[in-house]
């Protein structure tokens, strides 16, 4: 027994979403274009380059046969947005070259009806995955370089005269009442002595 | 006779193959023959696939009735110059059985088109088959969307177009606390999968979602745990013996407790129909369906016994249009003319989606009173299909405001 309103994950819309389609003139795009049309999607095919606005689209499928690195606006892994590999010839560079890319998945040639589908979720899903992860990192690199200034404010509170158990509660009090990270209490706490210093050897 | 058919007989062919966009290598070639859009009598073979045994043999049959009917009038009329012989297999509701004699009929008997297939997972299984041989499947049965192949015409309903109406119609009235019943496949997995989502877009619950194995008729623990969670009404995605056995012993259950009765808590589902209310008896008193067609008295011009028998009959009749209209029965040819015509249907005046090759349908809701169904609420139009639930509007309630709950 489950509760709806527990679940967290819903069937994706997909519908009016944009996907950009990178590959040559080819009997293959007609089945891809005509699928994601049936699935709600609005599609584009573009070649040689991808356009100007390529930024705004919310899912590129690639030709792993014949595009190269130029024909992208951004670096190799860096997209803004889910990737799908369209493989033909499953030679390893060419795999390789799509790995660096960071296809989030892929589609074997010839492309039929099926597939098609599974493979935007796939996508989807993957990329929400590696955005969140890549959040998540560069969260934990600042909280990696505040450890400083919990020390220091730790050890401040401890000077007063609190246990090392005391000090670390007192600051989690602190973070917990402003609603701030134990980092950011910290760093208010280490600049509040800052200030009064400078105000006292001022005065 | 016209020319065309003395040289077919000539050259040996008993059956028209021919088509000017498309032409046979049968030699035609050689003797310098074309037929030009001219209409012949023709005689054209289609496969017939549904399983006429096992365990969801009431609904196949009512299918298999219906594209038989079909071909019988199609035959009789003299205006028509197609004439179909059907090739029958039976994979007597063996899943195993579906893919090898599909093979058979697309190779062996050379035929382009079959009417065929109840369930999802033998669709799936014949898909690959159709790619492969270039043939195209007419699928008359209601199914839980999510798919679009090129190989297949839908002229049953999909999500938006039985789901979603049919929880937009239950919700208001009855509430929103759920319990979801399936048999243990894809059907069941994913109709109930839309249903969670549309019920938790008002805040509703699933208080249950219990799955039993095709053919499986031990219900006494689904019952007892729809006694204790006590929901506003009961998704059947139950089918064949199974569904059958579940909504006897939930009869059962609302004479023991007044709230497991039609009135407070309904059974209802997206696939029930016509010829399976015998097999449940009385306790189908109640029970409501949507479909897009209910026979008489629930629906007007009814000339089909249920909903089965008239989408089946519906790919017959427009499998003939089309060939009629491109001069060929070439599969290829078929399924891109149409996409362009409307077709005069047991559903009513019908077309087919260019995008996704599914039918656009009327809806109607009905509930059992007496043996039959009564329509308690129809659309004012077709609705448009939308497999992937995926277009503006096709997770709401129809009429533009979202499903409310009132409970």
């Amino acid at each position: 027994m489950s509760p709806l309103g527990q679940r967290a994950s819903r069937i994706p819309k997909l519908g009016g979403k944009c996907a950009l389609i990178l590959h040559r003139q080819h009997a293959n795009l007609a089945a891809l274009s005509r699928q994601l049309a049936a699935i709600g999607l609005d599609a584009r095919e573009v070649w040689p380059t991808l356009p100007a606005d390529a930024y705004e689209a919310d899912f590129v499928f690639f030709d792993v046969d014949m595009a190269c690195d130029d024909q992208f606006p951004w670096a190799p892994g860096e997209a803004p947005m889910p990737l799908i590999a369209l493989i033909g010839s499953e030679a390893p560079g060419r795999i390789e070259w799509a790995i660096s890319h960071r296809a989030d998945a892929h589609i074997l040639k010839p492309i039929g009806s099926a597939g098609i589908y599974s493979a935007l979720l796939i996508a989807l899903q993957k990329f929400e995955e590696r955005r969140a992860l890549v959040e998540e990192i560069a969260g934990m690199r600042v909280q990696i370089a505040q450890r400083g200034l919990v020390v220091r404010a730790i050890l401040h509170l401890i000077q007063q005269g609190m246990s090392e158990e005391d000090a670390f509660r007192e600051l989690r009090t602190i973070a917990m009442h402003e609603r701030i990270t134990l980092e950011m209490a910290a760093q208010n706490l280490v600049q509040g002595i800052y200030l009064r210093r400078n105000r006292r050897s001022q005065s | 006779m016209c020319r065309a058919d003395i040289l077919l007989g000539y050259i040996g062919l008993a059956e028209w193959q021919l088509c000017p966009a498309f032409p046979e290598p049968h030699g035609l070639a050689e003797v310098g023959f074309f037929v030009f859009g001219a209409p012949v009598n023709k005689i054209v073979r289609i496969g017939i696939l549904f399983s006429r045994s096992g365990d969801y043999q009431i609904v196949a049959n009512a299918s298999y009735n219906g594209a038989l009917a079909a071909i019988e009038a199609i035959n009789a009329d003299p205006g028509r110059p197609v004439r179909f012989e059907a090739r029958e297999r039976d994979p007597q509701g063996r899943i195993e059985q579906y893919g090898p004699l599909c093979r058979e009929l697309l190779r062996d008997d050379d035929v382009q088109h079959i009417i065929g297939c109840t369930t999802s997972w033998s669709r799936k299984d014949v898909i690959p088959i159709l790619e492969r041989h270039g043939g195209l499947l007419w699928y008359p049965c209601p199914y839980e969307g999510f798919e679009a192949s090129d190989r297949v015409i839908y002229t049953h309903a999909c999500p938006n177009q039985h789901i979603v109406p049919l929880l937009a119609y239950i919700v208001p009235r009855f509430g929103s606390d759920a319990f979801l019943v399936g048999s243990n496949y894809i059907w069941g997995w994913e109709v109930n999968r839309v249903a969670r989502d549309l019920i938790g877009d008002v805040n509703g619950r699933v208080l249950g979602e219990r799955y039993l194995s095709i053919g499986d008729v031990d219900v006494d623990r689904l019952i007892a745990e729809i006694r204790i969670a006590r929901p506003s009404f009961i998704l059947n995605n139950l089918i064949g013996q199974s569904s059958y056995a579940f909504l006897r012993a939930y009869a059962r259950l609302g004479q023991e407790d007044e709230h497991f009765t039609a009135r407070h808590c309904p059974v209802v589902s997206c696939n029930l129909t016509e010829p399976e209310l015998p097999a449940i008896g009385p306790a189908a008193e109640g029970l409501m369906s949507v479909g897009p067609y209910f026979a008489n008295p629930a629906c007007r011009d009814a000339t089909s016994p249920s909903s089965d028998h008239a989408a089946a009959y519906a790919a017959v009749v427009m499998l003939a249009d089309a060939i009629e209209a491109a001069g060929t029965a070439d599969a290829e040819a078929v399924r891109q003319i149409l996409v362009t015509k409307e077709f005069e249907t047991p559903l009513g005046l019908v077309h087919v989606d260019r995008q996704t090759q599914h039918t656009a349908l009327p809806v109607h809701i009905g509930r059992v009173e007496n043996g039959a169904f009564h329509g308690v609420w129809q659309s004012e139009s077709a609705y448009a299909p939308d497999p992937y639930l995926s277009r503006p509007g096709s997770r709401i309630l129809p009429g533009g405001s979202r499903l409310r709950m009132v409970s």
